[in-house]
């Protein structure tokens, strides 16, 4: 079989070895092709870009944690780190998302002030914090006329025993300022300083710790459940 | 960042490139926006939770070893990856000697929404990436019969005659809905194709 002069069969082939019905010896000979033929090759690599994309069409599911844990042991990654510092350089395409997240901050902010005119207060900084499926847990809104920054859960995890949740202001550069711990409450009014709308604040997090807070004053110490911009309007 | 936003492909290219040079950041970060769909992939492939995580694990452990290799005028970066997991899933499926028990159900909702109508699921047709909804479209246009014989080959690594068996078909009309679908989507996606064949 000669792949190289007969591009019909060639295509043929190439498109069932993607699809995956080429079994038994036919896919064994049709593989020795693969590495030897450069030709076969590109053609297989053009039916793998017209078939591959239908595994999208499967409903996506989170997988367990530990799959990645496992990975990062395997490879000698940083693991307790990885997830919190991923603001940082490397992280591309992080500070452009920033763009697109503003406004939907900016959304949410407009639904709060519609609901809160009559009160009248000053908000002027809003923030929606999101897991990692992009689900709104957490707003929080910032009221410099009356100095208060006020913290409400939308849906609120169990934490389990013995943990509990911690706000951080996370600016561009340096450390993370702990703002409070939230320890199961479902809404929190703290005074607006400047560790939380200082100039240089991008962003707040949320992180799991033990109870009482991280014990680390310099950062978080458990993994990042929920973050978002923190936009000043 | 997000597993519910389409998957931009630029972006994982440039956190492909951050990987190829081990950065760390730059793999979580692919990671993170790209697992859920291949977990859920191969998930529906092996139907077994072990099966599956096993699959991505070691599909990522790969990713993270050839991103150096990677030929972005070859492949998109998610059928690069996907490419990746699948073979690490195939190995295992043909290992293990099993996979989902297809008899029952040959296809979930979701992939049998996708297959028979992607028009109609536009949120989750939004969460594909560019390639995936082209494919869509195009399968759109196959009858619905040829469609699932096609799905069923590639989600289920089934031959010719296991397909003919599931779905009692002859396998001479498997062999050519096959062989005709194949011509069809090659013919529709021919148009907008970056990697033309021979």
């Amino acid at each position: 079989m000669n792949l190289r002069n007969n591009p019909a069969l060639c295509d043929k082939l190439a498109a069932e070895y993607v699809l995956g019905t080429l079994k038994g010896g036919a896919r064994r000979r049709f593989e020795r092709h693969l590495r030897d033929d450069a030709v076969v090759r590109r053609t297989t690599d053009a039916w793998q870009a017209r078939l591959v994309p239908m595994a999208e069409f499967a409903r996506a599911a989170a997988p367990a944690g530990q799959v990645w844990e496992r990975i990062a042991r395997r490879l000698n990654l940083p693991v307790r780190h990885a997830a919190w510092k991923f603001w940082r350089h490397g992280s591309l395409g992080f500070w452009r998302s920033l763009g697109t997240a503003s406004t939907v901050a900016a959304l949410v902010l407009a639904t709060v002030l519609g609901t809160q005119r009559l009160s009248a207060p000053r908000l002027d900084y809003v923030s929606t914090l999101s897991d990692d499926k992009a689900q709104p847990v957490l707003v929080v809104t910032g009221d410099s006329r009356r100095q208060r920054l006020s913290v409400r859960l939308t849906g609120l995890e169990r934490v389990a025993d013995g943990k509990t949740l911690q706000l951080w202001a996370v600016p561009k550069q340096g450390k993370p300022r702990s703002l409070a711990v939230l320890a199961g409450r479902s809404e929190v009014e703290l005074p607006l300083t400047e560790r939380a709308v200082g100039a240089d604040v991008a962003m707040l997090a949320v992180s799991l710790e033990p109870q009482g807070g991280s014990p680390d004053p310099d950062g978080p110490t458990g993994p990042i459940l929920y973050k978002g911009v923190w936009v000043k309007l | 960042m997000s597993n519910t936003q389409a998957i931009d492909a630029n972006q994982l290219l440039a956190w492909l490139r951050g990987t190829a040079q081990g950065d760390a950041t730059a793999f979580r970060a692919l990671y993170d926006a790209t697992s859920a769909r291949l977990y859920g992939f191969v998930l529906r492939m092996l139907g077994q939770r072990e099966l599956a995580e096993e699959a991505l694990q070691e599909g990522f452990v790969a990713i993270w070893h050839h991103a150096g290799s990677y030929q972005s005028q070859l492949a998109a970066p998610m059928t690069w990856m996907t490419t990746i997991v699948r073979n690490k899933a195939l190995d295992l499926l043909r290992r293990t000697g099993g996979g989902a028990d297809t008899d029952a159900s040959p296809f979930d909702g979701a992939v049998s929404e996708a297959l028979q109508d992607p028009a109609a699921t536009p949120i989750e047709s939004l969460m594909m990436s560019r390639d995936a909804g082209a494919l869509a479209d195009c399968m759109a246009e196959l009858a619905g019969s040829h469609r699932q014989v096609v799905g069923l080959a590639f989600f289920h690594d089934l031959s010719h005659s296991e397909v003919a068996h599931r779905l009692a078909l002859p396998i001479g009309t498997v062999k050519t809905w096959i062989r005709r679908s194949l011509e069809k989507l090659k013919a529709c996606l021919g148009e907008g194709e970056r990697h033309e064949s021979a």
